[in-house]
């Protein structure tokens, strides 16, 4: 049976795009292909994180969509985050802490942090460790991105604090 | 597995109506974590069942019911007073997984591995088949075999239904893994009714050590009319050889497998036992 093309449209990192696909083709290789490179092919099946991407809010495999599930979507990639000159807050951390060794995972640890952040409030480690429980860094052994995730969670607790008392001083 | 086109039908009627034209060429998806992962060189065409308005999860009477499409994560956060779903869900793959993965996608083809299955079983919760018009099945008919059987001529399975716990009811479950985003290596789910300090009522059931979900009816027997203690729950549970036959699993011998199950059980009837007191008190 002839595979038919066809296309997809959605939100790219706060772009609406259209791009062209076939109904088979996995949003990871869809990402890769258009240049978002910074998603990584780890497994290719659902294990490692390496691919994690945020889709409306929530973090996912982009090994294990079709690109056609992202239809009408909003999707945000590591692209979205921090810049080389601008670091977000959790790769400030991350590069503090020394957790970033290969560097291959990070970007689907950053996503899943990203996606604690943005979903939950007051932290709890046992909530943390829920959200980080599918990626897998062969390098470091967990415990400094665990000290830098800890750091950045700690850091965005304190911010609404300080903007507080500041105000509270005006 | 392969796909060669992607619909995305309007309603339910429509969906069968694809699915029924298509015959093994359609593939109703959900999450589709699992079509990844299934086999067959021909392609497909896959039936996106997501615009279905399939996703939600409400309290109706006695029942909470839960649209088929509706992501794991979300029946893990949720909360009510006589709520015990969360606790499998929290345990099942990987935070991603959970936000994708369908409880629907995980009971309409049943895996060896799968958890949800042996928790619907215990808490003796409802299917609803839509086939032109919907239809209710209870766990124990609907997971008599594989029930991939009931959706060939395009039905879809659009809800589950769990009763609400009542006071007297106490629900536990265990899942024995390696690691926290394993595959299941025993699954054991409990459900007990206490009436004046004894046991009223009782569903127990297995998974993942055996080839296919099923209720443990000896250990339910075993504690009708006793008292909910280690005593009871450990002479139940040694009877579970006679409804199980545990098989070896990589790394493990069928007598280790037997060992874990039968502690499982212990587990999951001490589980549910407390949750019966709490509730009772």
């Amino acid at each position: 049976m002839k595979t038919n093309t066809c296309s997809v449209s959605f939100s790219i990192n706060g772009e609406k795009k259209t791009f062209a696909t076939r109904p088979d083709e996995k949003l990871l290789d869809l990402l890769r292909r258009e240049g978002y490179k910074g998603t990584k092919y780890g497994c290719g099946q659902g294990t490692c994180g390496a691919c994690t991407v945020i889709m409306d809010g929530r973090a996912v495999y982009a090994c294990l969509l079709y690109a056609m599930q992202a239809e009408g979507r909003k999707v945000r990639t590591i692209e979205s985050m921090g810049t080389y000159d601008k670091p977000a807050p959790i790769q400030q951390e991350l590069v503090a802490a020394g957790a970033v060794q290969c560097g291959y995972c990070i970007p689907g640890i950053i996503m899943s942090a990203t996606a604690l952040m943005e979903t939950e409030k007051d932290i709890s480690d046992e909530v943390a460790k829920e959200y980080m429980d599918g990626n897998l860094c062969r390098c470091t052994g967990y415990e400094k991105i665990w000290v830098a995730l800890r750091r950045t969670l700690d850091r965005a607790a304190a911010e609404p604090k300080k903007k507080a008392s500041k105000g509270g001083k005006k | 597995m392969k796909l060669c086109e992607f619909i995305r039908p309007a309603t339910l009627a429509q969906a069968r109506a694809s699915l029924r034209k298509l015959g093994p060429k359609g593939m109703p998806l959900a999450g589709g974590t699992a079509l990844h992962f299934m086999p067959g060189k021909t392609p497909v065409s896959a039936v996106d069942l997501t615009g279905l308005a399939l996703s939600y999860i409400r309290q109706k009477g006695n029942f909470f019911e839960i649209g088929a499409a509706t992501p794991l994560s979300d029946i893990q956060r949720y909360r009510s007073p006589r709520w015990a779903m969360h606790e499998i869900c929290r345990r099942i793959s990987t935070h991603q997984i959970r936000n994708v993965s369908t409880i629907g996608g995980n009971i309409c083809r049943v895996f060896p591995w799968a958890d949800l299955p042996v928790v619907l079983l215990a808490m003796n919760a409802r299917m609803v088949i839509y086939s032109g018009k919907a239809k209710e099945m209870g766990a124990d008919e609907y997971f008599s075999s594989q029930p991939a059987r009931l959706f060939r001529n395009g039905d879809l399975l659009t809800a589950v239904k769990i009763p609400v716990l009542k006071a007297q009811h106490g629900f536990g479950s265990v899942k024995a893994t390696r690691n926290a985003a394993a595959f299941s290596m025993v699954t054991i789910a409990a459900l007990l009714e206490l009436k004046d300090g004894r046991i009223a009522a009782a569903r127990v059931a297995a998974g993942s050590a055996i080839p296919f979900p099923k209720r443990l009816r000896s250990v339910e027997a075993a504690l009708l009319g006793k008292e909910p203690s280690s005593e009871t729950f450990r002479a139940a549970a040694a009877l579970a050889g006679t409804d199980a036959k545990w098989c070896k699993q990589e790394g493990m011998s069928a007598e280790y497998v037997a060992g874990l199950a039968e502690v499982s059980i212990v587990d999951a009837l001490e589980r549910a036992a407390e949750f019966a007191r709490g509730r009772t008190a």
